[in-house]
């Protein structure tokens, strides 16, 4: 193993040597070329599947608020608030103590929290406040649609995003 | 079985018929001061009777300047009744005492005896309850149902189990539940209805003995040099043990109480937030969500935190959990939840809405303000000047002792507790004026509460890290009001009805940050002399009701 990693080693070095002055080895920048594609497919997967995340609790939420169920609807149009429940919030912990920030600059510009994806501060705090009105509210016609429009207003442009 | 749950069916019963179910404590014990007619002056006093108590453990926690988290975590502390004599025992957890990168004391654990006038003296070598470990925190329950208070103390190392032998011994349980790291907040509770003590352990950070040794503080903050984490460091597994007669299982998964995110697991508190008759738990996070879980009422939980409204903050952020007291603060008839938290952030008071729903409701009820510059750990509620309602007592201290020579900090490693008074649900700040014994400033970590004397109203101890424990005795003016101590081991919450309304206490498990404080239920009555009905509900269902019981003493209820 180690012997192998001595070979590789002097390969490496090798090739660069052979190349001093001139340019990269083509096939370390073809390597890394295609390693970029991965690391910035990653990103891209990473954002489509949080959006499937989301896209799962909203079409919940949708489908209870229909079906009249409105405590279970106020859950799940936190958890869409939440990008996950806490079993994805360790995910985000784990990404974060790793050093990857999906949205860094967002972060530093205090418009994402640390780790998320799509929900931006301001959408999470409207669609969480969304949720506290649907829970709180008694009438059928006037409170609950309209804490339904405020959450559509949070979540469709995030919904709508590529 | 545990033999609380022995007695049959649950029936009402006349004053005259709980007389017999009485222990006989007189009202107000002898040496107790009279309560006054009327009482001019503060409505607060506390006194730091901590010397006269006798109590001398320091809880040692590593070295002065802090390198390691672990060094600032703390320690809990118990009052129970270890002896069964009527009266709080205290039980004070110490960590060790750490010079450069060597152990200069494994300081133990340390058992006090109250002599029943709240005065203690040292029992711990002859009980054999001392330990060896560096310890953390603690849980009180009856975990074999031999009607003795058995005891738990969580460790940076190995937990240990102690079996309450009788006679004033304990032996420790040999492969006993724990988890093998660093272990903070802890609880037993019926989670499956059984009849007997479950047990929950909260876990903080993985690390090893070298890593605390051989910590640096590296960590830029406010123009010094302090201790790096949590954030970085990783997080350990809580852990569910199911007790199966006296004998433990880890069930963590099976009951769906697997720690998910890996989160910095503080204080822990096991009730019945959705009012469904099952015993549910909140563990507060550092620095992360807290977890909610629901009980199905058979053991089975579901996590809820970040959808119930109680394990974010209102604007939606997650906090740096530490401790939960557990109260109904607006006389709803429900239990609303209290979490401590950093400094410079409010501690957040969730309103509980019914349904298993909260609301953050810090702002409305006063207790941002007061709350928001201490770092707080922990808390209890409770009715300190009798009125009816419940006060807020909240430890205090700075986990950074560079706090006191940092550039820009503008606090300081030791800090004063705080005392909230409820005013019909609205808190403000009554710790100026709350006697000498709120003028304390230590750097304080767990908190217990507990009628010490055994003059009917509640005392406190707090933890102090690198030092002895404060203990608060509760000498506020009386001004004719009185109260009432419910003694009712199984019961999940005891409503008492006097003077026109209605006064709801919940079984709390654990709670307060790493502590156990007496588990009987204390209520102030107000101008009431007496109490027109105790009802009194049970964890395993049925009630007890007592009616026309007399104010200022303890009555005890069975289920049957």
């Amino acid at each position: 193993m180690k012997r192998g990693m001595l070979l590789c080693g002097a390969l490496v070095i090798a090739g660069a040597s052979f190349a001093l002055g001139a340019e990269t080895r083509k096939s370390l920048v073809s390597a890394y070329d295609s390693l970029a594609d991965t690391i910035l497919g990653a990103k891209k997967t990473e954002h489509h599947l949080v959006k499937s995340i989301l896209e799962i609790h909203y079409n919940a939420a949708n489908r209870l608020f229909e079906d009249k169920k409105f405590d279970e609807c106020a859950a799940e149009m936190a958890l869409f608030a939440n990008e996950g429940d806490n079993a994805v919030g360790g995910i985000r912990k784990r990404l974060i103590e790793g050093g990857h920030h999906h949205n860094a600059e967002g972060e530093a510009k205090g418009v994402y929290d640390e780790g998320f994806v799509i929900v931006t501060k301001a959408a999470k705090k409207k669609a969480l406040a969304a949720s506290a009105a649907l829970q709180a509210a008694k009438d059928e016609g006037g409170g609950r649609k309209a804490a339904w429009a405020d959450f559509e207003a949070a979540a469709a442009p995030l919904l709508a995003g590529k | 079985m545990n033999v609380r749950f022995c007695t049959v069916a649950a029936l009402a019963f006349c004053a005259g018929a709980c007389d017999a179910n009485v222990p006989a404590p007189p009202p107000v014990r002898p040496g107790a001061a009279p309560a006054p007619a009327k009482a001019p002056g503060p409505r607060f006093v506390f006194t730091d009777v901590t010397a006269a108590s006798g109590v001398t453990t320091v809880a040692w926690c590593g070295r002065p300047e802090k390198p390691h988290l672990l060094e600032s975590g703390g320690n809990g502390l118990a009052l129970f009744d270890y002896d069964t004599d009527g009266d709080l025992d205290l039980y004070v957890v110490s960590g060790w005492r750490l010079a450069g990168e060597e152990i200069a004391e494994r300081a133990k654990n340390a058992l006090w005896r109250n002599r029943g006038d709240g005065t203690f003296e040292d029992v711990t070598a002859e009980a054999g309850v001392g330990g060896e470990a560096w310890g953390t925190g603690m849980a009180v329950g009856d975990y074999d149902g031999d009607g003795r208070p058995d005891l738990f103390v969580t460790n940076f190392g190995k937990d240990a189990l102690w079996h309450n032998d009788g006679g004033g011994r304990f032996s420790k349980v040999e492969d006993g539940p724990g988890i093998d790291g660093w272990s903070a907040g802890a609880c037993f509770f019926d989670a499956d209805g059984d009849g007997d003590d479950d047990l929950f352990i909260a876990a903080y950070v993985d690390c090893t003995l070298d890593d605390v040794l051989h910590a640096k503080p590296t960590l830029d903050w406010k123009g010094a040099k302090v201790m790096p984490g949590p954030f970085g460091l990783k997080g350990k597994k809580d852990e569910f043990f199911r007790n199966d007669g006296g004998k433990f299982t880890k069930a963590t998964e099976e009951a769906g109480l697997t720690d998910v995110g890996e989160y910095y697991g503080f204080g822990v508190a096991a009730f019945d937030l959705d009012e469904n008759g099952s015993l549910d738990l909140y563990v507060a996070n550092d620095s992360n969500p807290s977890y909610v879980y629901k009980n199905d009422g058979r053991g089975k939980f579901t996590e809820t935190g970040l959808w119930c409204g109680a394990g974010l903050q209102g604007g939606g952020a997650a906090q740096a959990g530490m401790g939960v007291a557990v109260a109904d603060y607006d006389s709803d008839g429900r239990p609303d939840i209290l979490l401590t938290t950093f400094a410079d952030d409010s501690a957040t008071l969730f309103r509980n809405l019914g349904r298993g729903l909260f609301r953050d409701v810090a702002i409305e009820t006063g207790v941002r303000e007061p709350s928001f510059a201490p770092l707080k750990w922990g808390v209890v509620f409770s009715d300190f000047d009798l009125d009816g309602d419940e006060d807020l007592f909240i430890a205090n201290g700075h986990i950074y002792p560079q706090a006191d020579t940092a550039p820009e900090s503008r606090t300081k490693f030791a800090q004063r507790n705080l005392l909230l008074e409820n005013a019909d649900g609205r808190f403000s700040d009554a710790t100026s004026g709350a006697g000498p014994g709120l003028a304390v400033a230590k750097s304080s970590r767990g908190l217990a509460m507990g009628d010490l004397d055994g003059d009917g109203d509640v005392d406190l101890v707090v933890s102090n890290i690198d030092s002895t424990p404060t203990v608060l005795r509760n000498d506020s003016p009386r001004g004719g009001r009185h109260w009432l101590t419910v003694d009712a081991p199984g019961a999940l919450r005891v409503a008492v009805e006097a003077g026109g309304r209605k006064i709801t206490r919940f079984f709390v498990a654990g709670g307060s940050f790493c502590s156990a404080s007496e588990p009987r239920f204390h209520f102030g009555l107000g101008a009431a002399a007496k109490a027109d009905r105790v009802v009194v509900t049970w964890q395993r269902g049925g009630e007890t009701v007592l009616t026309d019981v007399a104010a200022d003493r303890i009555v005890r209820a069975e289920k049957r």
